[in-house]
C-alpha cells in the first residue's frame, strides 16, 4: 500500500511518497511555516495551516495533490475585540461533512465549504474560563481536535482540555487530576498545559495526553484522569503522542529533559511505548541514535494502520513498522519539521 | 495608473503576479485593491506591523502610511520588514 506522509517545515510542505522506498517532493507552499497539514481522508484535499510571520495565519488547500492552491478568503476574530488570531495549529476533518480549524488564542473554527471560509466558535471564544487561561510557550494554541463517538475534544495551551457533548454549542473543562505544577493551585479547574491530546479510534471512552506535568489517560471520556509516567519513562515532559488503531493499550511517547530544556531526554533520541495502557513504559527505539539532543514537536508524531512516523526539528524523519520494530530514517536534511501525518497515497 | 510591486511569496498567493496597475488615490486604496488584501490586513483593518510600504522610494509607515496621496505615476512596493540579522 502506497503512503503520503505531509510534513510542515518550518519553511513550507514537503510530500513523502511511499511504497518500498520513499520519495521526497517539495518544498510546496515556500515561504509559509506549515504548523500541520493532512490529507481529509473523504476527499483527498490537502489542508495546510499556514503562517508567516510578515502575512499572518491562514489555511491553504489544494484539491490536485499540491499542484495548486487555494488560501481561506475569511478567517480571523471578530472585528473591534482585543484579539487577533496569531497563528493557525490544526485541521481536523469533521463528524460529517465539516472541517475545524484550532488557532491561537485558543479559538476554533469550523468550514463547511471545504476551507473556503470559516467561522468562529462561539462558545469556546466565550468560555466564561477564558480569562483564566494564559499562553504557553507556544501561544495559547488549540492544537488538539478530536471528534469520536459524538463527542468533541479539544487541547489548548495552557487552559487545559475540554468536552463538548453538543457539536460545539457547549464545552466542559475536562482536567481532573490533571497537574498544573506551575499554577498557584496544582489542580485548578482551567489552566492545564495539555501538549497532545488524542482519542483512541476504536475505544471512544479511552482518551490519552502529554502534558507539560505528565502522560495522563482517561477511560471515561476525560472526566477523570490517571497519571502515567514515573515507571519507565526518564521524564514526564513532552510534547508528541501517538497511539495504536488496533490496541488501545499502546501508546508512544517521546520525553524532553525538561521544560526549560527542549531536547531529547537523557542525550538519546528515545520513543518509549507502553503496551499496558501505560502502566509501563519501555524504550522503542532500535536502530534511533543513541547520542542525541533533538526535539520532536507536538504535531511531529504520527501512525497508521502499518507503522508509526516522526520528524525531527533537524529535519529527519523516521519510520517503524506498528508494533515496536526497526526505525528507519526515510528523509533528512528538511527544514525543521513542525508536523506529520499519515496517510494513504 | 499606479503600480504596485509585490513581493516573491505575496506574488506566489496572488497567482504568480507580481506587478499591478490601480487607479487609487491613496495607498490604502491601492492595497485594498489586491487579491492578497487579507494578507496584508489584519481582521481589524490595520495593515499587519511586519509590512512596510514604499511610494516611489520613501517608507511611508514614517509618514502617512495608508492615507498617503498618489500620483497617477506612483510606484508602491510592499516589503516584509527587516527583522533579525
Amino acid at each position: 500500500m502506497s503512503v503520503l506522509l505531509p510534513i510542515g517545515t518550518r519553511k513550507g510542505l514537503f510530500l513523502l511518497r511511499g511504497n518500498g522506498s520513499w520519495e521526497v517532493e517539495g518544498p510546496l507552499l515556500p515561504g509559509w511555516a506549515v504548523y500541520h497539514a493532512m490529507v481529509d481522508p473523504r476527499d483527498g484535499t490537502l489542508h495546510a495551516a499556514t503562517n508567516n510571520p510578515f502575512y499572518g495565519a491562514t489555511v491553504h488547500r489544494s484539491g490536485d495533490g499540491g499542484a495548486s492552491w487555494e488560501r481561506a478568503e475569511e478567517l480571523g476574530l471578530p472585528e473591534g475585540g482585543e484579539l487577533k488570531l496569531n497563528a493557525t495549529w490544526h485541521i481536523e476533518p469533521g463528524s460529517g461533512s465539516e472541517l475545524w480549524l484550532g488557532g491561537d488564542p485558543g479559538v476554533l473554527f469550523r468550514s463547511d465549504d471545504g476551507g473556503v471560509t470559516w467561522e468562529l466558535n462561539g462558545a469556546l471564544f466565550e468560555h466564561p474560563t477564558r480569562d483564566r487561561w494564559q499562553p504557553g510557550a507556544g501561544g495559547m494554541c488549540t492544537h488538539s481536535i478530536q471528534l469520536s463517538d459524538g463527542a468533541m475534544y479539544v487541547g489548548i495551551s495552557a487552559a487545559g482540555a475540554f468536552r463538548s457533548d453538543d457539536e460545539g454549542a457547549s464545552w466542559t473543562p475536562i482536567n481532573k487530576n490533571v497537574a498544573a505544577e506551575f499554577m498557584p493551585d496544582p489542580h485548578p479547574e482551567v489552566g492545564q498545559c495539555v501538549h497532545k491530546l488524542l482519542v483512541h479510534p476504536q475505544r471512544p471512552d479511552r482518551l490519552w495526553q502529554q502534558n507539560h506535568c505528565g502522560v495522563y489517560r482517561s477511560d471515561d471520556r476525560g472526566d477523570n484522569w490517571e497519571r502515567l509516567d514515573g515507571n519507565g519513562l526518564p521524564t514526564s515532559f513532552g510534547f508528541p503522542l501517538a497511539l495504536d488503531p488496533q490496541d488501545p493499550d499502546v501508546a508512544y511517547v517521546i520525553p524532553e529533559q525538561s521544560q526549560e530544556l527542549h531536547y531529547t531526554a537523557e542525550g538519546r533520541l528515545g520513543v518509549y511505548r507502553t503496551d499496558d495502557g501505560g502502566a509501563s513504559w519501555a524504550l522503542a527505539s532500535e536502530g534511533l541514535p543513541e547520542r542525541a539532543w533533538v526535539a520532536v514537536l507536538r504535531e511531529g508524531l504520527a501512525f497508521d494502520d502499518d507503522s508509526i512516523y516522526f520528524g525531527t526539528q533537524s529535519g529527519a524523519v523516521w519510520a517503524a513498522p506498528r508494533g515496536g520494530g526497526r526505525w528507519t530514517e526515510i528523509a533528512r536534511d528538511l527544514p525543521p519539521i513542525l508536523s506529520v501525518e499519515a496517510a494513504q497515497a | 495608473m499606479a503600480v504596485v510591486l509585490l513581493p516573491a511569496v505575496l506574488a506566489a498567493e496572488a497567482g504568480g503576479q507580481k506587478r499591478f496597475e490601480l487607479d487609487a488615490g491613496t495607498v490604502g486604496d491601492a492595497l485594498r485593491q489586491l487579491p492578497v488584501r487579507n494578507l496584508l490586513f489584519d481582521e481589524a483593518g490595520e495593515l499587519r506591523r511586519l509590512i512596510n510600504v514604499f511610494v516611489d522610494g520613501i517608507d511611508v509607515r514614517g509618514g502617512r502610511l495608508l492615507e498617503e496621496e498618489l500620483r497617477p505615476d506612483s510606484e508602491v512596493r510592499v516589503v516584509g520588514a527587516v527583522a533579525g540579522g
